[in-house]
C-alpha cells in the first residue's frame, strides 16, 4: 500500500451500455450459482495442478520413466549388440511395461487426485474460493477435468511409445504358436484350435496332457470336454510369443486410461472426503498393493462377492485378452470378453460383465458423490 | 494392476499375503468402509439437525432495495470513487447513523447463533453494519469474531438465526450476496508456489464476470504490480495482506470483510492498512473488520460493536458509545495525593480515587458536571492542600471497553 491510489479506479471496466451491463451482469450471476464449472475455473485449476512441480516430476516418473527407461536401454543394446540382444520390443515386454505402467500409473493418478483433492484446503485458498459466492459443486467438478488433462495425456504417450516400439522395432510376428513343444499355427479362436486338434492328433497328443484310456491319442470327447483350458494355454502361450495386434493395443490403451482415470477419481474424492493429502495417498497405495492383490489372490468364503466389490479386482477382470494373463496363467476365459476380452485371470472366480461395469461405476459415481459433498458441507 | 502376479513389485505383495491372512486385508477394507459411511451418516444427521433448528428460526422477507448505491450495485455499475485525499482521521466523515436506513444494512443478523459443541461462539447476535462506514467488530481474543465472519460469509453454517448481506438472504441467496463481497478471514494464505497474479487468476476465474480485468488494477492499488510475478512464498506478511486486499477488489466490492487486518503487520504496514481501508470507505465501500485492537478500531472505525462471550454488548458510533460510557476521570496534581484522597473520599463526590505515581485520579460518577471538577479544586484548597493542576481526561475506547467487558463478564 505504498502508493494508494483510487486513481487505478476498480470500477467495471468501461465497455457497453447500462442496458447491456445489465444483461451481462444478469448472465454472470446465473452463471455464479451454476453446479458446472467455466471453462476458466478448469483451466486455472489445471494451472494450479501443473505448477506444482514436484508432484509433476512425481507423476511424470511414475507413468513415463519406467517405459522410456527400459525401451531406451533395450534399442541402445540392440543398436551395439544385436547378436546378443534381441529386438527391443517383444510381447513380454509390452505386457510387463504395460503391467508396470497401469501400477505405477494408478499411484500416480491417485496422488494427483488426492493432491487435487486437498491442496485447496491445505493451502487456505479453500476459503478466498468459497467467498467468491461460486458454487462449491462447481469448484469440486473443476477439478475432475483439470487433473485428467494431466494424466491422461501423460500415460497415453508413454504407452504409444510402447506400442511404438513393439510393433516397429520388435521382434517379427510368428506365424505357429509352440505349446508344449508342438507347434500349432497362430491366430486360432477356441473353435479353429479344437478343429485343428482333432486333424492334427499327432501334435495334439504332444501338446496336450495324456488323456484318459490306454491310447496317447487325445479323443473327441477329451478335446471337447477341456477345450477352455485346452485354448487357455494356447492363448498363454500365444501371448508371450506374439506382438498384439493393433485393435487389441487399442483396447489395451483404453483400458490403462480406465485405471488412471478410476484412480485419480477415487483419490480425489477420498482426498476431499479427509483433507488431508498424505493421508488420502497413503490410502490409495495401501489399497492398490496390499488390499487389491491379497483380496484377488485368494478366494475368501462367504466373502466372494464382497471381493468383487473392489475396484481393482474388476479393473483386472476387464484385462483386455491382449495384454495377457502376465505369466500367472488363469482358470481360463472369463466373461470380460464383451468389452475388451478380459480373461479372468484372478484368483477368484470371474464375475459377469454387468458386474464388473456395475462395481467400476459405483466407485466412479460413489467417490465422487462423497468428495463433492464433503466440499459442499465442508467448513471452510 | 498386474494383481495376478507378473512382476517384482507383485512378489512383495504376495508375500505380504503370505505373512498377512488375507483376512487382515478384508479387514482394512471393512473399516474403511465402514468408517466412511459411519462419517457420512454422522453428517447427514448433523445436517438433518441443523436444518431441523434452522427452520425454527423464519427467514423474514427480502429488505425492499432503494438508493442510488444499491441500484448501481445490482446492475454491475460500480460505486462511485471519488478521488479524495487521504484522510486525516476517521472524524473526518459525518457521523453514523444507525437508524434504519432507506438502503438497507450492508450487514444484519438476528438472533445469530452458532454453537461448537456445548460452547457457544456466537450466541444471539445482533448486528446492523451501515452502509459506507468503517464498522468495527470488537472484541476480546476468544469472544467469537471470527466464528462470526465466517458464518457471515458461508463458511461455516449457522445454528439458527437469519443474517442477510448487502440485502440478500444467506445462505438462501449466498451467490447474490456474496457477488460484491470481498473477505479476508484470519490470515490470508495463498497457493505458495504460484505468484501473486495466478492467485489472483485462479480466483478471477471462480468469480467469472469482469474479475479478470481487475487482476491489474487491484494489483496496482495495493501496490504489488512490481511482485505480481514472484511466488507468494517469497512474499512478507504484510505483502500477503495487500494480496488478500487485491483479491478482495477482484469483485469490485461493495463490501469488504476483514477479519484482523492489522494482525502481523509491523506499524508500517499498519498505517498502510488503514490508509487502505480509508480509501475504500471514502470509495463509498462499506468495510467490517473485527479486531481486538481497540485503539485501531477507535482510529479506523466510523461505528463499532462490542462482543463478548459470543455476544454483541454495545454498538454504535465510537463517539456516541464513548460519550454514553459517562465516566470522567480528573487527574490530581497536588502537594499531598494520600490525603486529597481522604478529602474527596470524605466530601462523597467522586466515584473513586487511586493513587499513582503522578499523583492522584479520582473517577466521577457518570453523569457527573463539569462543576464537580472545580468543587474538587475548592475542597482541596480549603483543606490547606496545594493544588498545582486539575486535569480531566477523556475515557477512550479502551477504557470503556475494558470496564463494559469486565462488567459484562462479572454478570456471567
Amino acid at each position: 500500500m505504498t502508493e494508494i491510489s483510487s486513481a487505478t479506479g476498480l470500477s467495471a471496466p468501461a465497455g457497453g451500455s447500462p442496458a447491456s451491463g445489465d444483461r451481462e451482469r444478469t448472465t454472470a450471476m446465473r452463471r455464479f450459482g451454476s453446479w458446472i464449472p467455466t471453462w476458466g475455473l478448469i483451466a486455472t485449476k489445471f494451472l494450479e495442478l501443473r505448477k506444482r512441480w514436484g508432484l509433476m516430476i512425481a507423476v511424470v516418473l511414475l507413468t513415463m520413466a519406467l517405459p522410456v527407461l527400459v525401451l531406451a536401454l533395450r534399442l541402445l543394446f540392440h543398436a551395439v549388440d544385436p547378436k546378443t540382444y534381441g529386438p527391443a520390443g517383444s510381447p513380454s515386454i509390452f505386457s510387463g511395461l504395460v503391467n508396470a505402467m497401469a501400477e505405477f500409473g494408478f499411484i500416480a493418478a491417485a496422488t494427483l487426485g488426492t493432491a487435487a483433492g486437498t491442496t485447496d484446503l491445505t493451502d487456505g485458498m479453500f476459503r478466498h474460493l468459497v467467498v467468491t459466492g461460486r458454487s462449491r459443486l462447481a469448484l469440486y467438478l473443476a477439478r475432475i477435468p483439470s487433473g485428467l488433462a494431466i494424466v491422461l495425456p501423460l500415460v497415453a504417450v508413454a504407452f504409444a511409445m510402447v506400442c511404438l516400439v513393439t510393433s516397429y522395432a520388435g521382434s517379427p510376428q510368428p506365424t505357429t504358436i509352440a505349446v508344449n513343444g508342438a507347434t500349432i499355427p497362430a491366430g486360432l479362436d477356441q473353435a479353429q484350435l479344437e478343429t485343428w486338434l482333432l486333424q492334427h492328433p499327432q501334435q495334439a497328443a504332444a501338446a496336450l496332457p495324456p488323456g484318459p484310456g490306454p491310447s496317447s491319442v487325445p479323443t473327441r470327447a477329451f478335446i471337447e470336454r477341456d477345450s477352455g483350458t485346452i485354448y487357455g494355454d494356447y492363448t498363454a502361450d500365444e501371448l508371450t510369443q506374439q506382438n498384439p495386434a493393433v485393435n487389441e493395443m487399442v483396447k489395451i490403451g483404453l483400458w490403462l486410461e480406465l485405471v488412471i482415470g478410476v484412480a485419480f477419481l477415487v483419490g480425489l474424492g477420498l482426498g476431499s472426503l479427509l483433507g488431508q493429502r498424505t493421508v488420502a495417498t497413503i490410502l490409495m497405495i495401501a489399497l492398490e498393493i496390499i488390499v487389491t492383490p491379497i483380496l484377488a489372490r485368494t478366494a475368501i468364503p462367504y466373502f466372494l462377492d464382497g471381493q468383487r466389490l473392489v475396484v481393482g479386482i474388476a479393473l483386472d477382470q476387464l484385462r483386455p485378452a491382449g495384454l495377457g494373463a502376465a505369466g500367472a496363467g488363469g482358470p481360463g476365459p472369463g466373461p470380460g470378453h464383451i468389452l475388451f476380452g478380459g480373461r479372468g485371470v484372478l484368483g477368484i472366480p470371474p464375475m459377469p460383465t454387468w458386474a464388473m461395469i456395475a462395481v467400476i461405476v459405483g466407485w466412479i459415481v460413489g467417490w465422487s458423490v462423497i468428495g463433492a459433498w464433503r466440499m459442499m458441507t465442508r467448513d471452510a | 494392476m498386474f494383481h495376478d502376479g507378473s512382476m517384482a513389485a507383485y512378489t512383495i505383495t504376495a508375500a505380504a499375503a503370505t505373512h498377512h491372512s488375507s483376512g487382515g486385508g478384508f479387514l482394512v477394507l471393512i473399516v474403511l468402509v465402514l468408517g466412511g459411511l459411519g462419517f457420512a451418516v454422522v453428517r447427514l444427521r448433523n445436517r438433518h439437525d441443523a436444518r431441523g433448528r434452522h427452520e425454527e428460526w423464519k427467514v423474514p422477507p427480502e429488505r425492499p432495495v432503494a438508493g442510488t448505491e444499491r441500484a448501481a450495485a445490482d446492475t454491475g455499475r460500480s460505486a462511485p470513487v471519488p478521488a479524495q485525499p487521504e484522510r486525516a482521521s476517521r472524524t473526518v466523515r459525518p457521523a453514523v447513523a444507525l437508524t434504519d436506513p432507506a438502503d438497507g444494512w450492508a450487514v444484519e443478523t438476528h438472533r445469530l447463533t452458532k454453537r461448537f459443541g456445548s460452547n457457544v461462539a456466537v450466541d444471539d447476535v445482533e448486528l446492523r453494519v451501515p452502509r459506507g462506514c468503517a464498522f468495527g467488530y470488537l472484541g476480546p481474543n476468544g469472544a467469537g469474531k471470527t466464528t462470526l465472519i465466517r458464518t457471515l460469509l458461508g463458511l461455516t453454517r449457522a445454528n439458527g438465526g437469519t443474517m442477510s448481506l448487502r440485502g440478500f438472504r444467506v445462505p438462501a441467496e449466498r451467490s447474490r450476496a456474496l457477488a460484491r463481497v470481498g473477505a479476508i478471514v484470519d490470515e490470508p494464505r495463498f497457493h505458495t508456489h504460484l505468484t501473486g497474479r495466478e492467485n489472483l487468476r485462479l480466483l478471477a476465474a471462480a468469480r467469472g464476470g469482469q474479475a479478470g480485468a481487475r487482476i491489474a488494477p487491484s494489483l496496482a492499488r495495493v501496490g504489488l504490480t512490481d511482485r505480481a510475478d514472484d511466488k507468494v512464498a517469497s512474499y512478507s506478511m504484510g505483502m500477503r495482506q495487500r494480496l488478500g486486499v487485491a483479491a478482495c477488489m477482484l469483485g469490485d466490492p461493495e463490501l469488504l470483510i476483514l477479519d484482523e487486518p492489522m494482525n502481523g503487520l509491523d506499524p508500517a504496514g499498519m498505517h498502510e492498512m488503514r490508509t487502505t481501508i480509508q480509501n475504500l470507505v471514502d470509495e463509498g465501500r462499506t468495510v467490517m473488520l473485527s479486531s481486538h485492537l481497540l485503539d485501531e478500531v477507535e482510529r479506523t472505525c466510523d461505528a463499532v460493536a462490542i462482543v463478548d462471550h459470543g455476544r454483541v454488548i454495545r454498538q454504535g458510533p465510537i463517539d456516541e458509545l464513548v460519550r454514553g460510557a459517562g465516566t470522567v476521570v480528573v487527574r490530581v496534581d497536588c502537594a499531598d495525593p494520600a490525603a486529597a484522597a481522604r478529602v474527596i473520599e470524605q466530601a462523597g463526590i467522586a466515584a473513586g480515587t487511586a493513587l499513582a505515581d503522578a499523583g492522584l485520579t479520582v473517577t466521577l460518577p457518570a453523569g457527573a458536571p463539569r462543576e464537580t471538577v472545580a468543587e474538587i479544586n475548592r475542597r482541596l484548597v480549603g483543606s490547606g492542600i496545594s493544588v498545582y493542576g486539575l486535569q480531566e481526561v477523556r475515557t477512550s475506547l479502551e477504557d470503556w471497553f475494558l470496564s463494559v467487558t469486565s462488567r459484562f463478564g462479572e454478570h456471567q
